[in-house]
């Protein structure tokens, strides 16, 4: 009897792979090197994201903050997700990743 | 819903459709009848004309856009879907009797549809007013937008009053020229300018990655705008010299607006601009020669010659399809693919690869309708000055081929909605580099 896959990580890293398949699509450049995502707690398997947003009033507002949601929940490891946005501190583009400043024409 | 503060995607995209049918069939009629632009612009089919790029293109692409942006900006909620959709029928079906019944020249029934219209317009102003009611903080743009209401109910009060004095002359004391230009002053100027302006200092910092840099800039803008706008109006009313200076105020109020519009871009974090953004900040480059010809033509001792018609002609095509409708083509590209994009790939995100939105129209495309407008409206100014027909003629052709071009890439970004290519994205890492 084979014993049964073991789950993959849950960890940051982990985490932060997953909320890379969500992108702005106004931007065109994924929430991790936006540099939209500021905290992440993992206890167990429930996971909390804190995140914000480029502007206030964004109109992805819900589908960004759903999106990452359901990226987190695509983890195998992941039982619970909550997506928290958060304005203080605000975002800036100096917060990009290099990747991401390449994405959006900053770099 | 689209987003927990705005409406279903239905109600601004039939509004968006209804508008570009009325911009196609506009520039169908200015193709046909060159002679309309060739002749001063006091005349049931000029006027029909007028009102059909007005209210059935610029009137309707903006009350749909704002039924969607203006809670989602404002963080709030519309308040009410259904008079949205009871003012969308009130609002063809009274834009489509006006223009025919201008055409004809029955002012009986110009009134009847006037009327309609002026209900829907009236139902979209308390919608919007008890929407702005919730908001939670005040700023320029809700300033901007509250302003912007007013000065419709102004204008609808003021069409309304046209037309009942051409049915009944004795009761207008104002001269019918008179009040036609004070009443197109407060709907373009008013209502749709007043409103660019409000809503770019919104949108503007939004796209390119930047931020207002001076609020008392922005508030000075509109404050002098809405100041001229209230002088301007009784001194067109009643033909007099005063009209310059209120102009003045208008024109400086708009040079501050360019002027705050220079600080945000060039404090910009996002260098490269899409070609939607280019023609939004092309359109207000066209406010500079428009406020100059509007101040000439305040001028009061200019002589009313077959040649000042002719520049006031121009005057009006600067502003509809020069200004308003350049500007609001290029926000379409934002807007339409933002819209079909909510409803075809807003529950896919975190679930499955979803295509930017750039990546929903050819690029190609819309420089080429970027490239042929731009030549097609210096040329329509110029051959409206020359009162050439052909030239006229031409000009109008090459504006219907940029709209050719938007429209193929309307039909692609609403291929979409239809069929969403969730295989066609692009992965998130590396991300695809955008213009």
């Amino acid at each position: 009897m084979n014993p049964p896959n073991p789950l993959p990580p849950l960890d940051e890293a982990a985490v932060l792979e997953v909320l890379r398949q969500v992108m702005d699509p106004e931007i065109g450049c994924n929430l991790v090197d936006l540099g939209l995502i500021y905290n992440i707690t993992i206890v167990g398997g429930s996971v909390t994201v804190e995140m914000t947003l480029t502007t206030q009033g964004c109109p992805m507002h819900e589908s960004l903050t759903e999106g990452a949601r359901h990226a987190l929940l695509s983890h195998p490891a992941v039982t619970d997700a909550e997506v928290r946005v958060v304005w203080d501190p605000p975002w800036s583009p100096s917060m990009m990743t290099e990747a991401g400043r390449r994405a959006t024409g900053l770099a | 819903m689209a987003d927990a503060h705005a409406p279903s995607i239905s109600v601004p995209l039939r509004f968006v459709l209804t508008g570009l049918a009325a911009l196609a069939v506009g520039f169908g009629i200015l193709v046909c009848r060159p002679d309309l632009l060739a002749t001063y612009h006091y005349g049931p089919n000029v006027i029909a004309l007028a009102h059909l790029f007005i209210l059935g293109w610029l009137a309707s692409l903006v009350m749909g856009s704002m039924y969607q942006l203006v809670p989602v900006a404002l963080q709030t909620r519309l308040h009410s879907e259904r008079l949205a959709k009871l003012h969308y029928l009130c609002h063809v079906a009274g834009f489509v009797g006006m223009v025919w019944t201008f055409w004809v020249w029955n002012m009986k029934q110009v009134g009847h549809f006037g009327s309609l219209l002026a209900f829907g317009a009236f139902l979209f102003i308390y919608n919007l007013a008890r929407t702005l009611a919730r908001i939670p903080r005040w700023d320029v743009v809700a300033a901007a937008i509250a302003s912007a209401l007013f000065w419709l109910f102004m204008t609808l009060c003021a069409g309304l009053f046209a037309v009942s004095a051409k049915c009944w002359p004795q009761i207008s004391p104002f001269a019918p020229i008179s009040l036609m230009h004070a009443h197109a002053h407060l709907g373009i100027l008013g209502f749709f300018i007043t409103l660019l302006v409000g809503v770019s200092f919104k949108l503007i910092p939004m796209f390119v990655l930047g931020e207002v840099q001076s609020r008392r800039r922005t508030w000075a803008a509109l404050i002098l705008i809405n100041l001229g706008l209230a002088s301007l109006f009784p001194t067109m009313l009643l033909a007099s010299a005063w009209k310059f200076p209120a102009a003045c105020v208008v024109a400086t109020g708009l040079a501050i607006y360019g002027w705050e519009m220079l600080a945000i871009l060039r404090a910009r974090k996002r260098r490269a601009l899409d070609w939607g953004l280019r023609s939004f900040l092309a359109a207000l480059c066209l406010l500079a020669p428009l406020a100059l010809l509007g101040l000439v033509l305040a001028w009061p001792s200019l002589p009313a010659t077959e040649k000042t018609g002719q520049w006031e002609n121009v005057y009006g095509v600067l502003a509809i399809l020069g200004v308003l409708t350049f500007a609001i083509m290029g926000m379409l590209y934002k807007i339409i693919p933002f819209l079909v994009w909510y409803a075809a790939y807003s529950r896919h995100v975190g679930r499955a690869k979803v295509p930017a939105l750039a990546e929903m129209y050819s690029p190609r495309l819309q420089i080429a309708g970027f490239a042929t407008y731009l030549p097609g409206l210096a040329g329509l100014c110029i051959a409206t000055v020359l009162a050439h027909e052909r030239a006229i003629q031409a000009a109008s052709a090459l504006l219907a081929v940029s709209l050719v071009f938007f429209a193929v890439n309307v039909g692609l970004m609403l291929a979409h909605w239809f069929k969403p290519r969730l295989a066609l994205a692009a992965g998130p890492n590396p991300m695809p580099a955008r213009l």
